[in-house]
């Protein structure tokens, strides 16, 4: 070979084709590398999606537009049956105020109303109206310590979720205890589940019973996170 | 080779290494985003839902969605800036390759063959790039429909035909891989009749 590349443009052409042809065939081999793939690109997107996420709030819906049939029940774990009566939501960690809340004492706070689009992680996505209390006004009440920085969410059926405080603090994230104008059905999270339009679906733990508030993000990030799902999973 | 010498010794004629760079990483990183989204097709398929058919696994990557969303979100960003440098370059530079409509009353109307082929091919690669576009900003839409509202709200245009916006979303981001693959197979046919596998060649290495 007179050529002074190791291999001429002919034998390339063919490793080329050969190569995009195998990533098709044996897909199966890189499989392997996704996780790889997502950590090298999760931090670049991460702080373009915290970038677009601190314009604040983001339009609503009109009530008209609410699609109850397209909402699905996605569960992990069953549908754990909570007693109003004896319900009361945890909130400790980093806060001044440590507060174990029943449902009298979330319907007295300020209630609020986001008609939004849920959009799951498999695709589909419905148009519900959330109801309930602002998640920023309880952290408040329990007095944030300035050293917060995420929040870690607890849910009865051992669903687990952390959130960035951002997030949290977001106008539009609600404790909701409402669906549509009716209490939350038990599929969907009664008494208590977080809602909120700039998250994905997985994000928005239901049966929520406690919250803690954390500098730091431990070893679990979230049930669904560790399997493999983006931790910010911002809309 | 039986070539003539002369033939033999013609060296090839590469097209500039931006052409190059842009056809050979358009090509892998296009493999990626569509085998990945078609991965992510299967979580929830646009034709019938959860209980709709699902894409053959040899045509996906990833493993399971969140192996797919892996690749599909971390090659977006290299497939948007090729196509906006490709983009940019064309623009500041070779303008007068893109298609026009003249184009489209050359292809009624010229008796010439060749006249006819440049203008067939003009419009098919400048066609790509609206395609690539367009998978880009519906991709975009249904990445960030919250932050991106208004360019989500742009699909509400098949309400009235009882398509909700979302799924006409879903639908035309699909959509663009059929296109490109026509679009691709049109391309290589049309720069084949023009140079053969030499001009392949000089296009992409």
């Amino acid at each position: 070979m007179t050529d002074a590349h190791p291999l001429n443009r002919r034998q390339l052409l063919a490793l080329g084709m050969g190569g995009s042809s195998s990533l098709l065939l044996g897909g199966c081999a890189l499989n392997g590398v996704s996780t790889a793939v997502g950590n090298a690109s999760q931090p670049l997107n991460e702080r373009l999606e915290a970038l677009l996420q601190g314009r604040g709030r983001v339009p609503e819906f009109r009530s008209d537009q609410i699609d109850p049939a397209a909402l699905l029940v996605n569960s992990f774990n069953g549908v754990p049956r909570l007693d109003p009566q004896r319900y009361r939501l945890q909130v400790k960690g980093l806060v001044g105020r440590p507060l174990s809340l029943d449902l009298g004492a979330l319907a007295a706070l300020p209630q609020h109303t986001c008609v939004m689009r849920h959009v799951c992680v498999e695709g589909w996505s419905a148009v519900v109206a959330w109801s309930g209390v602002r998640l920023a006004d309880v952290l408040r009440l329990a007095q944030l310590s300035p050293l917060a920085g995420y929040l870690l969410i607890d849910s009865a059926d051992s669903y687990f979720e952390s959130w960035d405080l951002a997030s949290a603090l977001h106008p539009q994230t609600l404790l909701a205890t409402h669906m549509n104008g009716a209490p939350l059905p038990a599929p969907n999270g009664a008494p208590v589940r977080l809602s909120a339009p700039i998250k994905l679906g997985y994000k928005q733990s239901k049966w929520v019973t406690g919250l803690r508030v954390s500098a730091t993000l431990g070893e679990r990030r979230g049930t669904w996170e560790d399997q493999g799902y983006e931790w910010f999973a911002g809309l | 080779m039986p070539e003539a010498p002369a033939q033999a010794t013609t060296r090839l004629r590469h097209n500039p290494l931006w052409t190059r760079a842009f056809h050979s990483i358009n090509l892998l990183v296009l493999i990626v985003m569509a085998a990945s989204g078609l991965q992510i097709y299967n979580a929830n398929p646009v034709f019938g839902g959860r209980g709709g058919a699902t894409v053959p696994e040899l045509f996906t990557l990833g493993g399971w969605l969140a192996g797919g969303r892996d690749w599909h979100f971390g090659f977006m960003g290299l497939y948007a800036l090729n196509l906006g440098l490709w983009l940019a370059l064309l623009i500041q530079r070779r303008r007068r390759r893109l298609g026009e409509l003249g184009d489209l009353s050359a292809l009624k109307a010229s008796a010439s063959g060749p006249r006819r082929r440049l203008s067939a091919h003009r419009l098919t690669y400048t066609l790509m790039l609206i395609v690539l576009a367009f998978s880009l900003i519906s991709g975009l839409a249904m990445y960030k429909p919250a932050q991106f509202w208004w360019l989500t709200s742009l699909f509400a245009v098949a309400e009235p035909f009882g398509v909700s916006s979302w799924q006409a979303l879903r639908l035309s981001h699909l959509a663009t891989i059929p296109a490109m693959v026509l679009l691709v197979v049109a391309h290589v046919v049309l720069s084949w009749r023009i140079g053969g596998l030499r001009l392949l060649r000089a296009m992409a290495l």
